[in-house]
């Protein structure tokens, strides 16, 4: 992915830290597909194992931020390189992120299943926003892999279908505390785990931001859809 | 002229005409005209060594190339010695591209997936397989790191601890939660530190390993709960002194059991039988009218057997009785799957309730076998799962009622083995139609059996 430098250590020291990232991506990516996994089948082992990962992750997030300083330092990348590895600190901020929220929806998981009130919650109403999150972060990891700025545009614009489902899920939840006050509290984990789910989608978001970032040098964090699509061309 | 000659005498002109511009200025004339033949010859020469340049150049891309015209005898027979080694260069590289490409298509029509990976675990090279299990393609993603695009932990951990003793299982970055894809992947290393990527799809495995193990524990309680209640009974009668009203309820309710458990060995059987035998053919007709009043006397028994002789019992209305069609199969078999389907019906609606049978004709020359009730209804959700084994809708129920939560996949593997479909429509509180549909080939009328020339 990365054009051949005069120095092939150089080359070899940017690749190693996307390696880096590209195996956090896998970690975070797992993480959040057991922890959706768990919302159907509440097995508590799977639910432990999210919350486990979550210490390796931070790990590497750290990892990848000391790489980069050396990097940065012994080279004084330019241009493209630069950035490259601006974004790559950034996006391991925000799969830092959607690991946490992966965590907390374990946690939220935990505790409806600790209290055993998962019965009655319309918890079948999250499958479409789960299918769009895990969806989205892995075709934001993969566009990045391929530097794919068409995949990344994708991504943007499908984030708005997840922030539909989360509203029209709060609806539906407000409905069942109105009719049931002994819901609130199971219907208040589920808002936070609904919330979570969209906001995985909001970082595959970002992610997909600093791909194009990459690769065409413009910044196109908060700019409107078309006017990205024109930057694009 | 011989070629040789003629150069030599060339040269030896060349030679004279320079030696004698050297000596003298008085054979000015005659030096002049040997120095611009000297010079014209030369033009010459390099013309046609330029020519000959020209052609080597050019014949390196087209071996074929005819070679060039005006060239002395020397030049012509290293341009044929040239054009000769070309030619066997381009068959050799034709037979080698040949021979990969008839590697790559065996590799291509290989059932799994296949990845190439230098040394730096970048793909060199992927089938089309590749991009239905793991989604990589030969052309976009080559020289690529496989860790980038496969990003499972389990990958990732194997590749950089290069422990490839144990296959991988896991999930294709394809699956969908419609569209499940199980993955088996090895590593296999070769070469001075390459590898192969080999995946297989292990999704219909899996399903039926868990199908299997779901069954033999369903099977293992189901017995054992009626086990259960028999062991606790013969201890209570072992050990305690029963008057003989207490004893014979007793012996009656450990007749029950035996009599489940019975039951639940002779589906357990019919079903093993359905899966291993023939398939009934089309050449055993049986009137349906033969059927359906088996069926009648049948279901009129079992409905007072479950009501009480007393009582009124459940209506009984069968339609088509008049019918003079035949049906192609086993009679046992279709006897016994209507029967379930009718058993269910009594065994489900409350003693009031009325059960209509059916059987019509249907326009394009198939027909339907219906048992309609007015029972409890079915809620929409169990619908697609009722005819998986031991799916109990209400449990307790029908274990009461002495079902064994086989008579469904009884029914379903009968229906199937007669090209016909079951049809479940439910409206809760209202009531269930379970519709059996045959097709044109199993069905005729009476005395038409000129149809069946075949």
């Amino acid at each position: 992915m990365i054009e051949k430098h005069l120095s092939s250590q150089f080359d070899s020291d940017l690749n190693s830290v996307c390696t880096q990232l590209m195996e956090m991506g896998g970690l975070v990516e797992s993480q959040i597909k057991r922890a959706i996994h768990s919302l159907t089948n509440f097995s508590l082992s799977e639910i432990n194992d999210v919350l486990d990962t979550e210490a390796r992750v931070d790990q590497m997030e750290i990892e990848i931020d000391r790489a980069l300083t050396a990097v940065v330092a012994r080279r004084q990348p330019a241009a493209r390189d630069l950035r490259l590895l601006l974004a790559i600190s950034k996006i391991t901020t925000n799969l830092e992120r959607a690991g946490d929220e992966a965590y907390k929806i374990g946690k939220r998981i935990k505790s409806l299943v600790e209290t055993g009130e998962t019965r009655q919650m319309p918890i079948g109403d999250l499958r479409v926003a789960t299918d769009l999150a895990t969806d989205l972060i892995h075709r934001a990891l993969d566009a990045f892999a391929r530097l794919d700025v068409a995949a990344a545009i994708s991504i943007y614009k499908e984030d708005d279908l997840i922030d539909c489902e989360f509203k029209g899920f709060t609806r539906k939840l407000i409905t069942y505390m109105m009719e049931d006050p002994r819901t609130i509290s199971s219907s208040l984990d589920l808002l936070f785990i609904a919330k979570a789910i969209e906001r995985i989608g909001d970082h595959a978001k970002n992610i997909s931001e600093f791909i194009i970032y990459i690769v065409h040098g413009t910044d196109v964090r908060h700019s409107k859809l078309k006017g990205i699509e024109d930057i694009v061309q | 002229m011989h070629p040789l000659f003629s150069r030599m005498l060339s040269l030896l002109i060349l030679m004279a005409g320079g030696a004698a511009l050297a000596a003298s200025v008085e054979f000015t004339g005659v030096g002049l005209g040997i120095a611009v033949g000297a010079l014209a010859w030369l033009i010459w020469d390099t013309w046609r060594a330029q020519v000959f340049a020209d052609w080597l150049h050019h014949v390196r891309d087209e071996p074929d190339t005819p070679p060039p015209p005006r060239l002395d005898n020397q030049r012509r027979e290293a341009v044929e010695r040239v054009q000769r080694l070309l030619r066997k260069q381009a068959l050799e590289a034709e037979e080698l591209e040949n021979h990969l490409h008839n590697i790559q298509s065996a590799l291509q029509a290989s059932p799994n997936g296949l990845v190439i990976l230098d040394e730096q675990e970048c793909i060199e090279w992927c089938n089309r397989m590749a991009y239905e299990h793991l989604g990589l393609n030969n052309r976009r993603d080559l020289s690529q790191r496989i860790t980038h695009l496969l990003r499972a932990p389990a990958l990732v951990k194997s590749l950089a601890a290069r422990d490839f003793t144990d296959p991988l299982m896991l999930e294709s970055p394809l699956a969908t939660a419609s569209r499940p894809l199980r993955l088996e992947v090895r590593l296999l290393p070769y070469g001075q530190g390459r590898l192969l990527m080999l995946s297989r799809d292990i999704t219909a495995i899996e399903q039926a390993e868990i199908m299997r193990r779901d069954f033999v524990a369903n099977v293992s309680h189901e017995i054992r709960t009626p086990l259960t209640v028999l062991a606790g009974f013969i201890e209570t009668l072992q050990t305690l002194p029963l008057g003989d009203d207490e004893r014979n309820d007793m012996l009656h309710r450990m007749t029950q059991q035996a009599g489940r458990m019975k039951n639940l060995v002779d589906d357990l059987l019919t079903l093993s039988r359905l899966e291993g035998s023939a398939l009934p053919g089309t050449k055993e007709w049986t009137p349906i009218r033969t059927l359906l009043e088996r069926l009648d006397t049948d279901a009129r028994a079992f409905s007072a057997h479950l009501v009480g002789q007393n009582a009124p019992g459940h209506e009984l209305v069968l339609e088509g009785m008049d019918t003079s069609d035949e049906i192609a199969g086993s009679a046992s078999e279709l006897q016994s799957a209507f029967f379930n389907l009718i058993n269910n019906a009594i065994r489900y609606t409350p003693p009031d309730g009325k059960i209509l049978i059916g059987w019509q004709t249907q326009t394009n020359g198939g027909a339907r076998f219906s048992v309609q009730d007015s029972g409890p209804g079915i809620a929409p959700e169990h619908i697609p799962r009722l005819t998986e084994r031991f799916y109990r809708v209400d449990s307790d129920r029908s274990r009461a009622s002495g079902g064994t939560g086989l008579g469904l996949s009884i029914v379903k593997h009968v229906l199937q083995r007669h090209d016909a479909k079951l049809n479940i429509e439910s409206t809760p509180s209202r009531g269930t139609c379970f519709t059996v549909t045959f097709p044109p080939t199993r069905v005729r009328v009476s005395g038409s059996e000129i149809d069946d020339a075949d």
